[in-house]
Parts: structure tokens; C-alpha cells; sequence
């Protein structure tokens, strides 16, 4: 088996995945995937050429294409474009959470606050706290 | 044995992970999806490169900068972090791209 016959299998699992997303609604953003894909092909460049050249993988000569990119089989590319596609599809195919993940600054957690009856006396302070919400948020 | 290779790769996905909790790109958009995304992705790819690696395509080079620790045949311990660092990385630059419509929502979900 070639290094393309096991990429064109590992492709078409890609495919049937981002296939799944476009028939539910639920693909991804395909430019924002299209614009992940230069640099990721452009690191992947660089680095596979280094990983290469230092010796930590070696391919047979017999079951590759022999077009290179640098000392780098094009194959090796395939891994790139498969990760930029599947990836973004399989997240976007997953329903989002309720409860948004690990934040650093706690925006709702501080308007809650503002109604605790501790904190009556810092009036002032809590109001100027709900303004700096609108203001961190537009931060991020 | 050296862990050069396995401390740049340790090194690199530290990098992503500070990106990501800087400007919330993956886990810190939805860390229960980014968990099951990237679990996925890697898991995917080394059943990749363990099909390469019996069908003899490609396989562990001379060198001295891994640690020699195999997590299968031709397949060492490098491998598995590497993959984490091209999931991770390829996330952070989707979320990176797509960061603005989410920043868009969120603000309309929080109003």
C-alpha cells in the first residue's frame, strides 16, 4: 500500500465527516477554515523539513510519490489538510455546551454579586463594576 | 536517550494552551467539546500512523533526541504529543479565525 492509497482512505473518512456537517447545517466556517490552512501548510513546511532532516522519521523511497516540498514527502501534507477539515467539522458538529467553559474574568458572576445584600454598601464601587463589564467584554 | 524532542514538543502545546486561555480559542470557548475534539483528532491520526507504519510507508528515524519510549510498534511517545500540538494548533487557528463572530454572539447572548 503507497503512502497516497492510505491517505485517500484516512481522506475519505474526512470527507464522510465534513459531508455530515453540510448535511445537518452545521458546518463550519469554511473561510475561517481556508484561512487556518496557510499557516498550518506553511508550519507544516517548516517543520516536517527540520523533523526530517534531524532524523526523527524516515519513509521508504519505494512507497512514496517522490515529490517533495523541501526533503518533505507532499504526502505528509495530507495530515494538515485533514486536521484543518475534520477538526473544525467534528467541533462544529457537536452541540455547543450550556455552560461555557473555564472563564478568567467572571463578568456574570460579578453582576450577581451586585445583588448580594453584602455588598449594599459598596454602591458605588458595584456600579462602576457592571459598567467595566461592557468595556472587558468588548476587551477579549 | 535525550527529551529534547519531547521538551520542544512540551513546550509548544504550553504555548497553545496560553493562547487559548488568553483569547478563549478552544478549551476556553467550550472546554467540553474542545476535550472531545482533540481527543478524536489525535486518536485519529495515530490510527493514521500505525497504518503507515505496518504497511511499512514511514517509520522511527536515527536520531538521538527522543527518549526511545515506544507507545507501539515504529511508533514513539513523540508521536502522541506531536499529534496533540497539530490538533491543538490547528483549533487555535480556527478559533483565532473565527473569533470575531463568536466575540459577536456572546456579547448578543450576554445583552
Amino acid at each position: 500500500m503507497t503512502y497516497w492509497l492510505i491517505n485517500a482512505v484516512f481522506l475519505g473518512i474526512v470527507a464522510v465527516v465534513a459531508i455530515a456537517s453540510l448535511a445537518s447545517r452545521r458546518s463550519p466556517r469554511w473561510r475561517a477554515v481556508g484561512l487556518a490552512a496557510i499557516p498550518l501548510l506553511l508550519m507544516t513546511a517548516v517543520f516536517d523539513n527540520i523533523m526530517i532532516g534531524v532524523g526523527l522519521v524516515a519513509y521508504d523511497p519505494t512507497l512514496i510519490s517522490g515529490v517533495f516540498i523541501g526533503i518533505a514527502p507532499i504526502e505528509d501534507f495530507t495530515y494538515a489538510v485533514a486536521a484543518v477539515v475534520l477538526l473544525p467539522a467534528l467541533w462544529t458538529l457537536l452541540p455547543p455546551s450550556r455552560t461555557s467553559s473555564p472563564r478568567t474574568s467572571s463578568s456574570s458572576s460579578s453582576s450577581r454579586r451586585a445583588h448580594s445584600p453584602h455588598d449594599s454598601p459598596r454602591k458605588g464601587v458595584e456600579s462602576g463594576q457592571v459598567d467595566g463589564k461592557r468595556d472587558g467584554g468588548a476587551a477579549w | 536517550m535525550s527529551f529534547g524532542y519531547l521538551a520542544a514538543l512540551a513546550i509548544s502545546i504550553t504555548g497553545m494552551v496560553v493562547l487559548d486561555a488568553r483569547f478563549h480559542l478552544f478549551f476556553w470557548r467550550d472546554a467540553r467539546r474542545a476535550a472531545i475534539v482533540l481527543v478524536a483528532g489525535v486518536l485519529f491520526f495515530l490510527a493514521w500512523d500505525v497504518v503507515g507504519i505496518t504497511q511499512g510507508v514511514f517509520f522511527r528515524g536515527e536520531t538521538p533526541f527522543m527518549t526511545g519510549v515506544l507507545v507501539g510498534p515504529e511508533l514513539p511517545l513523540e508521536e502522541v504529543f506531536f499529534l496533540t500540538l497539530l490538533c491543538y494548533l490547528t483549533m487555535n487557528f480556527y478559533g483565532a479565525f473565527t473569533r470575531r463572530a463568536w466575540l459577536a454572539r456572546r456579547a448578543e447572548a450576554e445583552a
